[in-house]
């Protein structure tokens, strides 16, 4: 058994009289200490899996199994500790708390667990050692993005999930920012999934789930995954 | 097309703001209801009575003078100011019917023309006949041709009943010495033809003079004058506004005009300063779709208008409902209880007071979402389009006391920032606290002062179980050898009439007592026991201030068929109801005139003396818990519109604090989801929320006290002029009113929970906005 494991997963919305399903029976696994990234055109399904995986959303059919576990049968209150203790999270948009300073926002995400790291060798590892008392809105967007990375590292998760992290981002300052999440996932042994529509970062992963229409079209292992500073888009 | 699909917009936005818009529509129509509601009752009555006055031209003046002479007549003719003049006799007569109900009975000639009665059924035709008190008549099955016996100067007649009538003197009709609250099955009035009067004293007689002035005639010069016209031989005038029906009238107008000024003025103020603080909020958070509508090419107007009618259609819909219910739910629910003569009567509206509170409430929903629109479209539609600046944090000054910043946990600094950061927002979350905490709490306390009335005129006070009225035949050596089971006092109650220092006449009651009344125990302000002065008199409180006198005046006071005689004012007490003046039977004796009691007043050892009572000496008595229901009823009024108030009161405390709970909720939605995706369990997210709404109530119930107090005293102090009531803020009160405002907030912060457990993680996370 892998790591982390979806065993026929099927994840159904209803939408005004109409049922969508998102995940459409989906199978696969990933090990431990891999860098995975989930590939697809948008309402592939792939932000679906990454929610369901985070333990924000439930799947209607399937289980889905983490270290043992059967997160898919945990209750809300059981999902928010499975959130607290083995989960980082890197979004799109960052979402950081606008009323905390930098090292504040990483120290909030440390006060809730049980195995923090120490927050500031978390943003010099980013590369913030002198912004730790900016608030979010006195930084840049790539510099917020490395704010939510050191926030989601700091927790000492065993799972770091990032949905379109480079998103909002322009290149030059997203390859920085991948290249940083998979360092510093590989050097403490974390699992990274990233969800993205850019194929090209699929050339750094490890594995690439390549999702159409809530159904796993591919998945691929790459034997030798590029370095995060290779990549052009 | 473009007007109807904003309009989809409008009513689809709505439903997503459901929560703040129909708090608006619901402040807006307490806030209307209110005003319009209060204000209707004195309206009524002040429309209905002045109605009454013009249709019967009542006087302006009742000389009450025995046995006028023509000369006398003439010369108060003479005087500049006065209209019309007519002599008539009145007094109280015992009737034969059952329970002995007395009849005020007029005599005039058929000529008279002042204080006629409204007639509803017959008219008066011969000379032996009376028209009688319509409300009198029913309570006693009484019908037109039947008879009824009155004893006037001891003698019975018999009246022919040809006429029911209202009368504008008796509107609220009391007969003062053991009522004060109308029991038309008591009391009520008859007019006679004057030459029945020559069965019972041999020839016509009179005693009142009544007087119509001409329009802005000075009453106090013309008072003066009328006493130098009469001279020795008057005994009184008594000015419309004066004698008890007007005088109750005036008061139950000034009660409510007091009411409807102080309490409305806090709702408006609260729900202003919600209406605006939400309505602004509202524009603002929806920054992008301005700039989205401007962007399409809808002009200026359009926009304008479709972020201005949100707050236009609720807030005038709120204040037409509002304007619906207070006239006729307060009106219909509250005059009864006023206990006036009227039969059957149209509420009436204060029109211009709705039409300021419309205008008001309307400035504060669409003049300030017009304000605020106008505010973000200067900026073109790109800029709106962006994304709205990030909030700026901001370090506050919490953090400059490291010791305290650094011990402090995550959430706790989260909390503190925001408040900080977001001062407005808590400052009228506390201000609506403060406002309806404050009202509350004046409500509870002015039932409080009301229900203290008779505790303290009848439990402190007046501590007798009878007070006998004698009849005049009773002399002082009579009484003085009544041989009662039980502690038996003397007392006479006369009105008199009395020239203040700065002129002004009146007639006031005065209650002559020997020293040391074993059933009567004065007491100054501050609740001690006081002596009667030996050498002069005692005031009640609101009496002196209602006449301007302080303690060291000296005022003048007619004697009976004698001149004015000089007394100092030696000392103020306090009552709370039964404003008049009192001495000691000795300096009564002092001054001149005769201690003759009028009233004895009894503790009975063990059963009252059914004998005594029922015998030829007593003409009337009352029992101190009768008196003390009597006061209780004719406070029931304002006790009525205070719970009323309370009530109303905690409905905007609600909403206040639902709307400024759910508004700071949906502000920090984002905030909230960070930290619930992040691992934060919900009650640690709850108490990040509602640890704000908690310090502002309690900030606001704590600000909330004092600002009671006020409301209180400034509505206690204009209530009436016969009323004495001391604000204290009890601490049941502020027990009470601290309790709903928890007991609110409590199930406001489980519904805000309950809206967070269903905060959608992935939904808000998208996207920024």
């Amino acid at each position: 058994m892998s790591f982390i494991n979806f065993e026929n997963v099927e994840r159904e919305y209803h939408v005004g009289g109409h049922t969508i399903k998102a995940v459409d029976g989906i199978s696969f696994g990933l090990e431990k200490g891999t860098v995975n990234v989930v590939l697809g055109q948008s309402g592939a399904g792939k932000t679906t899996v990454l929610n369901l995986l985070g333990g924000m959303d439930s799947p209607t059919k399937g289980r889905i199994i983490v270290d043992g576990q059967e997160i898919s049968k945990m209750s809300e209150h059981g999902l928010t500790t499975y959130r607290r203790n083995k989960i980082g999270f890197v979004f799109q948009f960052y979402n950081l708390v606008p009323n905390l300073t930098v090292l504040e926002n990483v120290q909030l995400a440390k006060e809730i667990c049980n195995d923090p790291l120490d927050s500031k060798e978390m943003l010099t590892k980013v590369g913030l050692e002198n912004r730790l008392d900016n608030f979010p809105s006195q930084i840049s967007g790539g510099e917020q993005q490395r704010v939510s990375i050191a926030r989601a590292l700091a927790k000492n998760p065993q799972i770091v999930l990032c949905d379109e992290p480079t998103g909002a981002l322009d290149s030059a300052t997203g390859r920085k920012v991948l290249k940083l999440i998979c360092d510093a996932a590989s050097s403490m042994g974390k699992t990274v999934i990233i969800v993205t529509h850019n194929a090209l970062i699929a050339d750094m992963a490890d594995s690439v789930i390549h999702m159409k229409d809530g159904r796993i079209n591919e998945i691929r292992y790459n034997d030798s995954p590029k370095d995060a500073e290779e990549i052009i888009w | 097309m473009v007007k109807k699909s904003l309009f989809g917009k409008s009513i689809r936005d709505m439903q997503r703001s459901k929560a703040q818009f129909i708090s608006i529509f619901i402040m807006a129509a307490l806030s209307v209801m209110i005003v319009t509601g209060l204000d209707s009752v004195w309206k009524t009555i002040d429309d209905l009575s002045g109605v009454m006055y013009a249709a019967t031209d009542i006087s302006d003046l009742w000389i009450n003078v025995s046995n006028p002479s023509e000369k006398e007549l003439w010369n108060i003719s003479r005087i500049d100011g006065v209209k019309k003049l007519e002599k008539r006799f009145t007094a109280n007569a015992i009737t034969g019917l059952k329970g002995r109900p007395t009849l005020r009975i007029y005599a005039v000639s058929g000529k008279n023309a002042l204080d006629r009665p409204m007639l509803k059924q017959g008219r008066l035709v011969s000379s032996s006949g009376a028209i009688l008190d319509e409300a009198f008549a029913k309570e006693h099955g009484l019908k037109i041709n039947d008879r009824v016996e009155v004893k006037v100067n001891d003698k019975w007649l018999s009246l022919r009943i040809e006429g029911l009538a209202q009368s504008s003197e008796h509107i609220y009709s009391v007969k003062g010495t053991t009522s004060i609250v109308p029991n038309s099955g008591k009391y009520g009035f008859a007019i006679i033809n004057e030459d029945m009067l020559k069965s019972a004293y041999g020839r016509t007689v009179y005693n009142q003079v009544c007087v119509k002035l001409s329009p802005g005639a000075d009453i106090t010069r013309v008072e003066a004058e009328v006493d130098k016209a009469v001279g020795d031989a008057l005994i009184g005038i008594v000015a419309r506004g004066e004698d008890s029906s007007t005088n109750n009238i005036n008061a139950n107008i000034r009660q409510f005009k007091t009411l409807a000024t102080v309490f409305p003025l806090m709702f408006f103020l609260v729900t202003a300063l919600i209406t605006q603080s939400t309505m602004l909020r509202m524009v603002e958070n929806q920054r992008s779709q301005i700039g989205i509508l401007k962007a399409l090419g809808y002009t200026k107007r359009s926009i304008l208008w479709h972020y201005t009618s949100y707050g236009v259609y609720m807030g005038a819909l709120g204040a037409f409902l509002g304007l619906l219910i207070g006239p006729n739910f307060f009106g219909r629910l509250l005059i009864p209880w006023l206990k006036l003569s009227f039969t059957d009567y149209r509420i009436s509206v204060n029109l211009v007071n709705f039409i300021f509170s419309l205008v008001l409430i309307l400035a504060c929903t669409g003049g300030v979402s017009l304000y605020a629109c106008l505010r973000l479209l200067r900026d073109s539609p790109s800029v709106l389009l962006r994304d709205k600046p990030p909030k700026e944090g901001s370090h506050i000054f919490l953090e400059f006391l490291p010791k305290l910043w650094n011990r402090m946990r995550f959430s706790r600094k989260l909390i503190a920032r925001n408040t900080l950061k977001n001062k407005m927002r808590m400052i009228m979350s506390v201000l609506g606290i403060t406002g309806c905490t404050g009202l509350v709490v004046a409500a509870f306390t002015l039932c409080g002062m009301v229900n203290g009335i008779a505790r303290q005129t009848y439990d402190v006070t007046y501590t007798y179980d009878q007070k006998i009225i004698l009849d005049r035949k009773a002399d002082s050596r009579f009484i003085r050898n009544i041989k009662l089971d039980g502690t038996v006092q003397q007392m006479e109650e006369t009105a008199v009439e009395i020239v203040c220092p700065d002129g002004k006449r009146t007639m006031k009651l005065l209650t002559i007592l020997p020293q040391d009344s074993p059933l009567v125990h004065l007491k100054d302000v501050g609740g001690n026991a006081v002596r009667l002065p030996e050498n002069g008199i005692s005031m009640t409180r609101k009496l002196a201030q209602t006449l301007k006198v302080k303690k060291g005046d000296i005022i003048k006071l007619k004697r009976y068929g004698k001149g004015y005689v000089k007394v100092p004012v030696r000392q103020i007490v306090y009552l709370a109801t039964g404003q008049g003046m009192y001495m000691t039977d000795k300096y009564f004796e002092a001054i001149g005139e005769t201690f003759r009691p009028s009233a004895i007043l009894v503790k009975w050892e063990h059963q009252p003396d059914k004998t005594f009572l029922e015998g030829d000496y007593v003409d009337e008595y009352v029992d101190r818990t009768s008196q003390i229901k009597d006061v209780k009823s004719s406070t029931k009024v304002v006790y009525i519109a205070a719970i009323l108030l309370i009530f109303l009161g905690g409905i905007l405390a609600f909403v206040v604090l639902y709307n400024s709970s759910i508004l700071n909720f949906s502000e920090r939605i984002r905030d909230l989801t960070t930290l619930k995706v992040l691992g934060f369990y919900q009650k640690e997210i709850r108490s990040l929320v509602l640890t704000e709404n908690i310090l502002s109530v309690v900030l606001g119930s704590v600000f909330g006290i004092p600002v009671g107090k006020v409301i209180a005293e400034l509505a206690a102090s204009g209530l009436d002029d016969q009323m004495d009531l001391l604000s204290r803020i009890t601490f049941s009160t502020v027990a009470l009113s601290g309790l709903i405002t928890f007991v609110f907030a409590l199930i406001i912060n489980g519904i805000v929970a309950e809206k967070m457990k269903k905060i959608d993680m992935l939904e808000s996370l998208k996207s920024v906005e």
